[in-house]
């Protein structure tokens, strides 16, 4: 049991000590090396900057570095193991990155210990220098725990001034600062006015994750989340994130032949379980081909496979890879989001009566047009609503009732959904009357949006969006979805009429769409025009051959007012495009939501489940339908 | 075991590559006590009408470059395309865009047809059949050397399947985005130590793609460090003009 130490010296002596130690060991500290900040070897203690800033790599690569000779031999068949147990000093090596030495410390002495990183780790002594506050916004040490590390270090200094308290855990350490350090004893005081200061300054960027014990299990439920795919979609599999993570620990071995041809090395160089080649055998079978699971393989390693052995989070929430990441992909985002859907699902479980609605509190209402209102609300319980595009919820006020409102949001993983609801009845009345903070209730979504099936058969065509007034609002959801993406398709065309000028609706996100250029454009026309209105001018109609479509492939998506499918279906019809290409979104009176109520029924079609989007193909024959 | 000869031969290029490989000179001593160079045109006036591994730096880009291409397919047991000329088309290939019309204009304004060339620059596989690449404008020697060696000790020339951005972390380097640069190490091959990136520049692929690359990810990523989408496919095409980009 090492017993912990503390003790005081000024900074002065602590660099005098250091200066000492020089002539006996060879000290790697933060220094500035052609612009860049990293640790690195230093001849003279003045090189070492005392400010810090988060480096691309963590003090891993003094131990583990990114390439080492593990064997040298000769062709004859003499081979030697080669380890360089060097004794070195780590000198100002953060909180975040002594606890990923732990957990370093922890695989390579396992079962087989690892002779080459041991030799060097034995031989090295560790002085840290601890954090006062989070070093930067992409950091995250807080959120597992990390900024505190109880092990891993030899002595910890806190910067308490012109001196630094020093905690000492290892007698590697004490023997050290007994020799080349001045000390006196502590300022209790003093120390813990840093440690008090450091909570504070922590706790102003936030706590530990409160599923944080919980991640193993949480990350085997949502296996299939639908995270992975649109994570994976962005990664460019470049292996940033792994490179720069102090506990990443793979490796692949290779042999290096001297041109001679007669002598070589074994060496072990950095691997990553991102790259596409990593669980590829000789045969050329690969065991994690997709991004996707490999994605999921190095995030799993962090919260679920390794921390179970671990015990704690493998991640340290240095934040490097975050930074790193040129897709933005970062293992927060994925945690939170996991850790959401499993509370969600858990509330699910409990509230499964499907007539009980959850309750939402509305963040945002802007006034859009004399009767219509955008409504921005947000789950009380901050599961997210989960939806594809063209879906409804149920949307309620307890006194007056239940209306089926269309979401104009795109799917997001957020907790929070959009709507534009027009007065007609005496919830929508109602609702126009309420504002931000007040509450509604909310069933969903449900209904046959346009699911993944749809939108694969729309990429690679000319999308012909067409929309007549409030018609916008369901159809916002799958535009805004595509217009991310615009690349995926040939051409987007957003074709929108209105009555008036006065009508229309997200008139500043009209204004953004028609500013993208590239593929995608958007014509707009009014019933009836006034001095102002520099557009067409005309019934929706008119705007279809100005979209000049090649009718093989082109697939229209329409939503409007009832008088409106027939007209655009028969000029769609004309320019040869088959009923195959069109997607209608269909309004009717719901009260359920789940195809019992029947007043939404087409023939033998519930609107609420099959549709409100529908393939016109599959309902060109129901006489009801338009 | 006798040791293989090896002839060098080039098409449309500037021969840099072979210029790099002469700069070897110490390791080039040593490289001989492994090959025999039997032809090399920019460095001894031999010729040999036979050998074993066959070094082609340029692309093809006349037809009646093909009879010369498939005599040294005959011959040769190894092919290696040497550079990014041989290896993927490289900058010959940026004129592949154009008509040969215009292309021959631009050369000889007064007297077009002088200019004798294809409609495209392909690289050597586009005539014959390809063994091994080294890769790169110009290559890096000690890759060239790691290759013929891992060719003549008969094991896979060794080519990394990963981008540029890994070595370029091992160096320590910060990323370029950082500075508002753009780069293309996400998708190109890694092989170079991320030489450019490590020395002030930025990766204009000259060493061509990765296996499945993500394009749409790096297209998406450098319109937000603000380039339109002429600028980008621009800066792909400067030496990949012939890769396949299309996903």
């Amino acid at each position: 049991m090492t017993t912990v130490l503390n003790k005081q010296s000024t900074k002065d002596s602590v660099f005098d000590g250091l200066g000492k130690a020089l002539g006996d060991y060879k000290i790697a500290a933060l220094t500035r090396r052609e612009g860049k900040i990293l640790f690195d070897y230093v001849k003279d203690v003045r090189e070492i900057e005392q400010e810090y800033v988060p480096t691309v790599l963590s003090p891993k690569k003094f131990f583990f570095p990114q390439e080492e000779i593990i064997l040298e031999y000769t062709f004859d068949g003499k081979v030697t193991a080669k380890t360089n147990p060097e004794k070195i000093i780590l000198f100002g090596v953060r909180p975040c990155d002594i606890s990923g030495m732990k957990i370093l410390d922890e695989a390579f002495s396992e079962s087989h210990g690892d002779p080459n990183y041991l030799s060097k780790r034995e031989n090295s002594i560790i002085i840290g220098i601890d954090c006062k506050s989070v070093c930067d916004e992409d950091a995250f040490c807080f959120r597992v725990n990390s900024q505190n590390p109880e092990s891993g270090f030899d002595i910890m200094l806190h910067d308490i001034g012109n001196e630094y308290s020093m905690t000492i855990f290892s007698d590697k350490g004490k023997e050290f600062a007994e020799t080349y350090f001045d000390s006196t004893l502590l300022d209790y005081a003093a120390l813990a006015k840093f440690n008090i200061e450091k909570k504070e300054a922590f706790a102003k960027s936030g706590g530990a994750w409160e599923d944080l014990d919980n991640l193993p299990e949480i990350f085997e439920e949502n296996s299939n989340h639908k995270i992975w795919e649109t994570e994976a979609e962005r990664c460019l599999s470049c292996g940033s994130c792994i490179m720069v993570c102090p506990t990443c620990y793979c490796f692949d071995v290779v042999d290096e032949l001297a041109l001679s041809m007669k002598v070589g090395d074994r060496l072990r160089r950095w691997d990553a379980c991102m790259l596409r080649s990593f669980a590829e055998v000789a045969g050329g079978e690969n065991f994690r081909e997709e991004v996707e699971n490999r994605v999921k393989h190095r995030i799993n390693r962090k919260f679920n496979f390794l921390m179970k052995k671990h015990n704690q989070a493998v991640c340290i929430g240095c934040g490097r890879c975050v930074r790193a990441c040129l897709a933005e992909i970062s293992p927060v985002t994925i945690v939170e989001e996991l850790t959401k859907t499993s509370r969600a699902l858990k509330l699910e479980e409990k509230n499964e009566n499907l007539y009980l609605p959850e309750k939402v509190t509305i963040t945002k209402v802007e006034q859009f047009t004399e009767n219509e209102k955008f409504f921005e609300v947000e789950f009380d319980n901050g599961r997210s609503l989960g939806h594809d595009p063209g879906q409804f919820v149920q949307l309620s006020i307890l006194g007056i009732g239940e209306a089926a409102i269309s979401i104009s949001s795109p799917p997001s993983f957020g907790s929070r959904f959009e709507m534009v609801v027009r007065t007609v009845g005496d919830v929508t009345s109602k609702l126009h009357t309420l504002g931000e903070g007040d509450h509604l209730f909310i069933r969903g979504p449900f209904g046959h949006g346009f699911d993944d099936q749809i939108q694969k058969k729309m990429e690679g065509k000319h999308i012909l969006y067409i929309a007549g007034g409030i018609g916008y609002v369901p159809l916002r959801s799958l535009i805004n979805l595509t217009l991310k993406h615009p690349e995926k398709y040939k051409k987007i065309s957003i074709l929108y009429g209105c009555r008036t000028p006065e009508d229309q609706m997200f008139k500043d996100e009209l204004q953004y769409i028609s500013s993208l250029g590239g593929n995608i454009e958007l014509l707009e026309t009014v019933d009836i025009g006034n001095d102002k209105w520099l557009k067409n001018t005309g019934v929706i109609t008119e705007l279809i051959p100005m979209a000049k479509f090649d009718h093989l492939n082109t697939v229209a998506i329409i939503c409007g007012p009832p008088v409106m499918y027939k007209f655009v279906i028969q000029t769609l019809k004309r320019h040869r495009l088959t009923t195959d290409n069109m997607y209608v979104s269909l309004e009717r009176r719901m009260k359920c939501g789940v195809g019992k109520c029947g007043h939404c029924q087409i023939d033998d079609l519930y609107v609420c489940q099959c549709g409100p989007v529908f393939r016109f193909s599959e309902i060109e024959d129901k006489e009801e339908a338009l | 075991m006798s040791k293989p000869k090896v002839a060098f031969f080039d098409f449309t290029s500037c021969e840099g590559c072979q210029l790099s490989i002469l700069n070897l000179e110490t390791e080039l001593l040593e490289l001989l006590d492994i090959i025999d160079i039997v032809e090399f045109r920019e460095a001894m006036s031999e010729k040999s009408d036979t050998y074993d591994i066959a070094v082609i730096e340029g692309s093809f880009s006349r037809d009646k470059d093909l009879k010369r291409l498939k005599k040294i397919r005959e011959t040769a047991g190894v092919v290696i395309a040497m550079g990014s000329c041989a290896h993927i088309g490289g900058i010959n290939s940026l004129r592949n865009n154009q008509t040969r019309e215009d292309v021959q204009r631009i050369v000889y304004p007064d007297n077009p047809t002088l200019y004798e060339t294809n409609k495209k620059a392909l690289p050597i596989s586009g005539a014959i059949t390809v063994d091994a690449f080294v890769p790169g404008c110009p290559v890096d020697v000690k890759e060239f050397v790691k290759i013929v060696k891992n060719l003549v000790l008969g094991k896979a020339p060794g080519l990394p399947t990963y981008p540029v951005c890994v070595e370029c972390k091992m160096n320590e380097n910060t990323c370029v985005y950082e500075y508002g640069k753009t780069c293309l190490g996400p998708i190109v091959r890694a092989g170079c130590d991320a030489v450019c990136t490590s020395n002030g520049g930025v990766c204009i692929g000259c060493r061509g793609l990765i296996p499945n690359p993500n394009i749409n990810s790096q297209k998406d990523i450098m319109e937000k460090y603000g380039l339109d989408m002429n600028l980008i496919m621009d800066s792909m095409n400067l030496f990949m003009t012939e890769e396949p980009k299309e996903v």
